[in-house]
């Protein structure tokens, strides 16, 4: 007789209360994946990011106010051997709506000569460089764009802008970039943009922001500092941050569904512990007699804390997974990327999500079983066996 | 005959670790649910608001917001074209029209001590506009006198952005460098308006260095229909385009939307956990008394009147848990703010809530949580019914 025959038997005898209890450690489990998967995911989105090691550079009132393009010689000036900054790439807003909808696309103009240096991220192999400076009308786009658009390599696409002077453009996609972090974006060139607006008679050379890509991480953060205060008392003041910094506000914006997501997980991890520590109590109290025999008989004490504290391991990882894998399924087949809405579309499920949550459900498992494990090992078999 | 109620409150006491995981697991789904209901009552109240329907935005075509529109002073003149359609102000007599112009200025939260910023929208606006906004008041101080570098605050964001007070000095313009002064708060009853800064229309437009408007706003005679009036707007001889206020923010709310749908979503699945819990304690309490219940059904009590009891044990069940959980998230509230501020979903600005534990929630989370509890006892206490009375007199 094995310790596994004998917690089958105990999960069979009461399949009701195994199955309540499955349920309701499953459904917030699913919860605790996906929300551990966005957390997850952005964590690792910010840390490439800061591995990018680019500073922002916009107007001091607010990232709507443009600065004139001369900002970027100016502050290549202030490195002028090269050493802190290795590129500096101006970008502007497009706000490109999809013709005849509401759906405006995250898409901005970049500098063409700096963009594949400062955005290595973006994957730009010297075949798509090429493509790109070939190329006044090129543009570059996210997978998740991609995919929702159905756009592909090659293709001629047409937007309008959402901001002023909402000018029409052609494109032509040269690259769909395919990592994590650039998914949700579109970059095209600024010397396009630039031109197209001068034929409409507006004045082209003004920049949302810049982005500079330093060195390491000690250039970035005396740059943060120098490039402001070579700016302070101008009537074009800038405000530099680290793209974490810069990030951080926008999520801020959108609600702050990571913290939000945290605390969603937090809460889970409460209920799932309660909900399995209920069954191990309830099921320990109904079986105290039984265990007292399984004492009597011989078992060491040491096997029988064993069964309780594998039941009720197996209980919460068998909860788990019932709760882990559709959720897991649903989250691959029905990628939220298509909903564009940022931090949103970054959850991904991932490998390290899963193992999180399979964590998770162990230690709770064990937490739970705990108690009643202990219970069982100092049972007192003479008195449990004259109960009742 | 029913059982009594003391019963059932005491019956809670004999399995006491159960019970109070039990209500535990409760308290936390009732804790993100009163907070959530919070959320969604602080979200319809705002706009609630803002259903003016006599009220139009006119923007420019292709544009998505106030923010992203530009109606040059020239365009806007076609709009006279509307002279009919238009409210006349009783003391001028002439038509209610405002032009206004949005820019941004990025204020640091209160929440998180200035960590983060927030860009706020900055309305400017002529006299005009409080006869078109009719729901703004002034609470304290005054109204900005036009010409003057003087602006007034919203309620909402006025206790949720530092440097926001009376007498407080804010830098606006294109280079942040022209000083104006907080010389009043206003009041839009709740509705999205008051998480902006008003100015005079003219001084922002100069600091801003702007010479085209954002929008004007129309109050449509009442004799009107907003609906004919935006195709007349959109029509060839004007080219732009309107929408009643409703439809305006309504539009904006719609990042505000997504963000709660998720949250419900996320609430509902644990709502059902909970029932399975509560399922799974009653069980175990159904089965632990058969013989109890077997003897009250032998000295008279009926099946239904034990179901019956069942299910008022697990509402018991669930109140506790439900009232433990409103005061943890008002306890959270208290502690972590209740201030949630969010971008609106085109205007590049901030739409700023306050979340509050109001009565009305309370008596939601509970209605909810007592509902839970009875789907949860439902089978247990079936089951408990149909118990048969000889046999569970005969266990040991």
């Amino acid at each position: 007789m094995t310790i596994t025959y004998v917690l089958m038997q105990n999960l069979k005898r009461n399949p009701l209360r195994s199955t309540l209890t499955a349920v309701a450690f499953a459904l917030p489990m699913g919860i605790f994946v996906a929300a551990i998967s966005m957390v997850v995911a952005l964590i690792r989105i910010s840390e490439s990011n800061q591995q990018e090691l680019r500073l922002a550079t916009h107007h001091k009132t607010t990232i709507i106010n443009m600065l004139p393009e001369g900002h970027r010689m100016k502050i290549e000036g202030l490195d002028p051997d090269r050493k802190r900054i290795r590129a500096v790439c101006g970008m502007r807003w497009y706000g490109g709506r999809v013709p005849n909808s509401q759906t405006v696309i995250q898409s901005l103009a970049a500098d063409a000569d700096t963009f594949p240096i400062v955005y290595t991220d973006a994957g730009m192999t010297p075949a798509d460089t090429e493509a790109w400076m070939k190329d006044r009308t090129a543009c570059v786009v996210g997978y998740g764009i991609a995919e929702q658009r159905k756009w592909k390599v090659g293709d001629r696409i047409t937007l309008d802008s959402s901001v002023p002077p909402y000018l029409k453009l052609d494109f032509n996609v040269v690259k769909i970039m395919r990592t994590e972090s650039r998914a949700n974006v579109m970059y095209f060139r600024r010397d396009y943009l630039v031109e197209s607006l001068k034929s409409a008679g507006v004045e082209g050379g003004l920049c949302n922001i810049f982005w500079i890509k330093c060195a390491d991480v000690p250039s970035m953060r005396s740059l943060q500092d120098d490039i402001d205060s070579s700016f302070a008392n101008s009537p074009n003041e800038t405000k530099s941050e680290d793209e974490l910094a810069f990030a951080a506000g926008f999520i801020q914006g959108m609600g702050n569904l990571p913290g939000l997501m945290q605390a969603m997980a937090i809460v889970v991890v409460v209920i799932i512990a309660m909900v399995a520590g209920n069954t191990m109590m309830m099921s320990f109290r109904e079986r105290s007699k039984e265990l007292a025999v399984f004492k009597a008989i011989g078992f060491p004490s040491r096997r029988i804390f064993g069964i309780v504290l594998g039941e009720s391991i197996f209980l919460a990882m068998f909860g788990a997974m019932i709760g882990i894998v559709p959720t897991v399924i649903l989250l691959i087949s029905f990628p939220l990327r298509q909903f564009g809405f940022l931090p949103i579309a970054s959850l991904e499920v991932s490998p390290m999500a899963v193992g999180l949550s399979v964590a998770i459900a162990l230690l709770v498992g064990v937490a739970a079983g705990l108690w009643p494990a202990y219970q069982a090992l100092k049972l007192n078999t003479v008195s449990a066996l004259r109960r009742a | 005959m029913a059982l009594p109620l003391s019963y059932n409150w005491r019956n809670l006491f004999v399995r006491r670790t159960t019970t109070a995981l039990t209500i535990l697991v409760i308290a936390a789904v009732v804790g993100v649910l009163s907070w959530m209901l919070g959320f969604w009552t602080a979200l319809s109240g705002s706009l609630s608001f803002a259903q003016d329907q006599h009220k139009l935005i006119v923007l420019r075509q292709a544009s998505t917001s106030e923010t992203n529109s530009a109606i040059p002073p020239e365009e806007s003149n076609k709009l006279s074209q509307l002279d009919r359609e238009v409210a006349l102000d009783p003391t001028s007599g002439q038509p209610l029209k405002s032009p206004e112009m949005i820019v941004q200025v990025s204020l640091p939260r209160m929440s998180d001590g200035g960590r983060t910023r927030a860009n706020v929208a900055v309305r400017g606006l002529t006299d005009d506009g409080f006869k078109v906004h009719r729901n703004v008041r002034i609470i304290e101080g005054r109204a900005f006198q036009q010409g003057q570098l003087e602006v007034i605050v919203g309620e909402s964001i006025s206790r949720q952005f530092i440097g926001l007070k009376m007498g407080d000095t804010l830098d606006l313009g294109y280079s942040g460098n022209r000083g104006y002064k907080i010389v009043g708060v206003f009041s839009a009853g709740g509705a999205p308006m008051e998480s902006e800064v008003w100015g005079p229309l003219t001084t922002l437009m100069n600091a801003y260095q702007r010479n085209a408007y954002s929008s004007v706003v129309l109050r449509l005679d009442d004799k009107f229909n907003a609906a004919d009036v935006i195709r007349k707007v959109e029509g060839p001889t004007i080219q732009l385009t309107a929408q009643t206020e409703a439809q305006y923010w309504d539009a904006q709310a719609k990042n505000v939307r997504t963000y709660l749908f998720i949250v419900s979503g996320l609430v509902g699945v644990m709502c059902v956990a909970a029932a399975f819990s509560i399922a799974n304690t009653m069980y175990s309490s159904v089965a632990a008394r058969s013989r109890e219940f077997a003897m009250l059904r032998t000295i008279g009590f009926s099946g239904r009147a034990i179901m019956v009891s069942i299910m008022i044990e697990a509402v018991f069940l669930s109140v506790i848990g439900g009232l433990l959980g409103c005061a943890g998230a008002y306890i959270y509230l208290q502690i972590m703010g209740r201030t949630k501020d969010m971008f609106g979903a085109s205007t590049f600005t901030t739409m700023a809530f306050e979340i509050s534990m109001t009565p009305m929630i309370v008596v939601y989370s509970l209605g909810a949580v007592t509902l839970v509890g009875l789907l949860g006892a439902l089978t247990p206490g079936i089951r408990a019914a149909k118990i048969r009375v000889v046999e569970a007199l005969r266990e040991a």
